[in-house]
């Protein structure tokens, strides 16, 4: 399947009358692309942008060639799914019903799950290991939870781009892990995007977009040492970054 | 003590007397003082005998006692107007409520607001020595605070009726009035009664007083009145004044006569089921325009006059058989 | 669904069938009567039993379940809408507008000139009074979602519904004070009467519940993706104002015909919700429908006891539900101490 591309043109944005996000281009294919920077930089803003949750005051996105606000709802949440930074879910629906959600945008309002959509839900419950528990109710659930069946309800919704805010929230290390690799095979067929708080995790995408108040101060490849550069810069030298065998990490600057 | 003395003085200036001076001199001083003690303790005492005290026992069982008859009285419901005014002391009221508009002479009085809203500082600044309120009146408490005697009167049964004057004449210092007013009130019941045909007595009356349906239970005055006229009433007497009935009692009931005002009748048919009552169907109803229905429903000196309306329809009604 | 869950919502149906059923029966033999099987079965063979049962008896009753049913279906819905568990149908300015509405139509027979002793509910025809209460409550909700220029944010909308019902019900205040006789019929029309409903009451109230509560079942799958938050319910392909404002006028009309036959009658569309969540959770679609009936089951069984408990007299059946709902959030929270 070909990845779905998406393209922001010189997008301003603003939020409540401030400007949060100046002049942002970008191009987004299949891989997965992590968007890092500091607090305040725009990334959730850019995300919503880009999920279509949010008109620009300026500049275009385009999905797949088209304008993002020419496509009809339900085709875009089709291409798109998005994940929400903080969980508003709340309530008596069970797990299952949760992800079963994520069928929405194919089957519309009226349309009751089919065999198919039942073995979508089933699988992308798998992935983030809730079929356990199933049947048990939202406000059951701890926060790390919470956030794997949101990730699931956002698989289930089999789409070409996945737009993921923040999605290792209160997860712990092995539920990291296992999201992290999700993320890696899923970018082989589709575009992944997700906002990442932890720059450890960030590092193992394909590709980095380094944001600071507003701007792209670089994107690149995982490995591009300008990526690494401005990493550190706009995290005003807190960070190194080494080399560990084929993979980067990040450690503390602390002062010896 | 110096009037003593001057009158010693004056005792001297009289002029040539024959009497030994000291003796008489003594018995006029004692004479004077006495005189002048007794006037001074009478002074003290005075109030414990001055005409026009009065001492009143209201309805909350509260004595309250005026020190003179109140000639500036505001009256905050209608039916004491009415009575007052019956009483022939119609001059004393400087207000009264925006109900009270018989008799026509109160209409000229200054109004001052209802029960939940009675005007406290207009009441005030016409510096009345009484007010006369009834017992759900928020004011009451507010105008005591204030330093106005407040008398509570309630009339709920004929009885109440017949005590409230006989307050209010208290009040005014004519309790014969009182007696004149109720013996008068009697005397029209008495001519109503005799007035209702033998053929209709008996019947059983629904008497509705809103829509929801309150009726006019056997223990109201409106009850007593209908009582007194030979009447039945399809509420007894257990359920108290002013019962709200299941409208399935009313059709059960099957009331031989159905008394209410002109609107609540206009719509009657159409409640469920009741256009299945007899008296609907034959019109066998006393329709009440508006000032008849108010004057029927104040239990005042004019429920004389509203037996008689009563018995006016009772008749109507006899003459022309269903 | 798991097996429990499946099971939990069977007997919650059967329960609430077998309640209405029995409620039902009772309604029809209860009467001024009060609780007296002789009396019923008097009734039942008696020569008015077409007209005490048949034309009173019956359309209350059939028309109190239905008024109920509307106004927990509206509750469900309120809820789900507003996510949050204290929503009721009355918050928009449903009940401030239609009780100005009844209070207007009483004061205009009023200050037109003619003064009564006392106020009437019947001083226009009984018609005309509910008409009137129905195009309150939707002008109030109009009203609000004007003033928060349509359903795009829920807290908007809310605030916006609380500023309204109170700025009407500042203005009923304030012409029942110009026309003091509007009081009574007032305070009548706020304590909620099922006394006078009849069988085109009944017919009203059924066209509306076959109208109005499957279409809230078949969107429920909205209220659902609204659990989510209103940016993922978007992602998921759902006009959600659009949407909302779709719901907000279920709301309206299902308040408004329930208010415009009975009063306003409290509790019941809060309560109804809360009962089927705690016995069966469900997604909205059995929510919704488990209200309705269940709200239906509640209001027939106050209507049954205001008839009964001083029988022959009535109490408003308001009353009952205030003290019979207010107990079960009291009770509920009590034991949520302990918890």
């Amino acid at each position: 399947m070909s990845a779905s591309l998406i393209r922001a043109d010189a997008l301003h944005v603003a939020l409540g009358g401030t400007s949060v996000l100046h002049g942002v281009s970008l191009t987004l294919g299949s891989g997965w692309t992590a968007i890092v920077g500091p607090n305040g930089a725009g990334k959730s803003t850019l995300l919503r942008v880009l999920a279509g949750l949010l008109p620009p005051r300026s500049g275009v996105v385009w999905l797949e060639e088209r304008r993002l606000s020419s496509w009809p709802a339900r085709e875009r949440s089709q291409r798109l799914a998005w994940l929400a930074q903080q969980g508003e879910a709340d309530g008596e629906l069970t797990v299952r019903d949760v992800v079963a959600l994520g069928r929405l945008p194919h089957l519309g309002l009226f349309t009751p799950l089919g065999p198919r959509d039942e073995q979508i839900v089933d699988e992308a419950m798998l992935a983030t290991e809730c079929s356990a528990w199933q049947h048990r109710r939202l406000y059951q659930l701890s926060g790390g939870e919470r956030q794997r069946v949101l990730v699931a309800r956002a698989l289930a919704v089999r789409a070409n781009m996945l737009l993921l805010d923040e999605p290792t929230t209160h997860l712990d290390p092995p539920h990291q892990v296992a999201l992290v690799e999700l993320m890696r095979r899923l970018g082989r067929s589709q575009a992944v995007v997700s906002v990442l708080h932890d720059l450890a995790l960030a590092l193992q995408a394909d590709r980095l977009v380094v944001m600071q108040a507003g701007r792209i101060r670089a994107q690149g490849a995982h490995d591009e040492t300008a990526v690494h550069a401005a990493l550190i810069d706009v995290f005003d030298r807190a960070i190194r970054i080494e080399r560990l065998g084929d993979r980067y990490i990040v450690l503390p600057n602390l002062p010896r | 003590m110096s009037r003593c003395a001057i009158k010693v003085d004056d005792a001297h200036a009289t002029g040539p007397s024959m009497k030994p001076v000291s003796g008489s001199r003594t018995k006029h001083l004692f004479a004077r003082c006495v005189i002048g003690v007794l006037v001074v303790v009478s002074t003290f005492a005075a109030p414990q005998f001055a005409l026009g005290q009065v001492t009143l026992r209201d309805d909350r069982g509260v004595t309250t006692t005026l020190p003179r008859s109140p000639q500036r009285i505001v009256s905050l419901l209608p039916s004491l107007t009415e009575s007052l005014c019956a009483l022939g002391e119609c001059d004393r009221l400087v207000g009264t409520d925006r109900f009270s508009n018989a008799p026509a002479s109160v209409l000229a009085l200054p109004k001052l607001g209802g029960i939940d809203d009675a005007q406290i500082e207009r009441i005030a600044m016409l510096k009345p020595d009484l007010v006369l309120a009834a017992p759900s009146a928020r004011a009451i408490e507010r105008l005591e605070a204030l330093g106005i005697w407040v008398v509570v009167l309630e009339s709920k049964r004929h009885s109440d009726v017949q005590r409230t004057l006989a307050v209010l004449a208290a009040a005014v210092g004519k309790p014969q009035e009182a007696t004149r007013v109720w013996t008068r009130i009697q005397a029209e019941m008495q001519m109503a009664a005799a007035r209702v045909p033998a053929s209709i007595r008996g019947q059983r009356v629904y008497f509705e007083v809103e829509s929801a349906p309150y009726a006019a239970g056997t223990e109201s005055f409106i009850g007593e009145s209908l009582q007194r006229l030979g009447m039945g009433n399809i509420a007894p007497s257990e359920l108290g004044p002013f019962p709200k009935l299941n409208p399935e009692f009313v059709v059960r009931a099957q009331p031989d006569i159905i008394m209410a005002a002109r609107r609540n009748l206009a719509e009657m048919a159409r409640r469920p089921g009741w256009s299945a009552l007899a008296a609907l169907q034959r019109d066998r109803v006393c329709r009440f325009e508006p000032e008849a229905y108010e004057l029927l429903v104040r239990p005042g000196p004019r429920m004389g006059a509203a037996a008689l309306q009563l018995a006016d329809c009772l008749v109507a009604l006899a003459g022309n058989p269903p | 669904m798991t097996h429990t869950d499946r099971r939990r919502r069977l007997l919650f149906t059967w329960c609430v069938v077998l309640a209405s059923a029995a409620l039902c029966l009772l309604g029809l033999i209860s009467g001024s009567q009060g609780w007296s099987i002789d009396a019923a079965l008097r009734d039942l063979t008696g020569p008015d039993a077409g007209l005490i049962i048949g034309q009173i008896r019956a359309p209350r009753t059939l028309a109190a379940w239905m008024t109920g049913a509307l106004l927990g279906a509206a509750g469900a819905v309120a809820q789900g809408v507003f996510r949050n568990p204290l929503a009721d149908p009355f918050l928009l300015g449903s009940a401030a507008g239609a009780s100005l509405a009844v209070v207007l139509v009483l004061a205009a027979g009023m200050l037109g000139g003619q003064a009564d002793g006392m106020v009437t509910t019947g001083m226009l025809s009984r018609v005309g009074l509910a008409a009137a209460a129905f195009a309150g409550a939707l002008g109030g909700v109009l009203l609000t979602l004007m003033l928060a220029r349509g359903a795009q944010h829920t807290l908007r909308l809310l605030l916006c519904g609380v500023v309204v019902g109170v700025v009407l019900s500042a203005v009923g205040d304030l012409v029942t004070q110009a026309a003091h006789d509007a009081l009574r019929g007032r305070q009548i029309f706020m304590l909620g009467t099922t006394a006078f409903l009849g069988w085109d009451s009944f017919a009203l109230l059924l066209a509306g519940v076959l109208a109005i509560v499957p279409l809230a079942m078949r969107l429920s799958r909205v209220l659902d993706a609204l659990a989510l938050g209103d940016d993922s319910a978007t992602s998921l392909g759902l006009a959600v104002p659009r949407l909302r404002l779709v719901m907000v006028a279920l709301l309206a009309a299902a308040t408004g015909l329930a208010v415009s036959q009975a009063g306003l009658v409290a509790f019941v569309g809060l309560v109804s919700p809360h009962l089927v969540r705690r016995v069966a959770p469900a997604p909205h679609g059995f929510t919704v429908a488990a209200s309705a009936a269940t709200g239906g089951t509640l209001l027939l069984a106050a209507d049954v006891l205001a008839r009964t408990v001083i029988a022959p007299q009535e109490l408003p059946v308001g009353v009952i539900t205030s003290v019979l709902g207010g107990g079960y959030l009291l009770w509920l929270m009590h034991r949520r101490r302990f918890q």
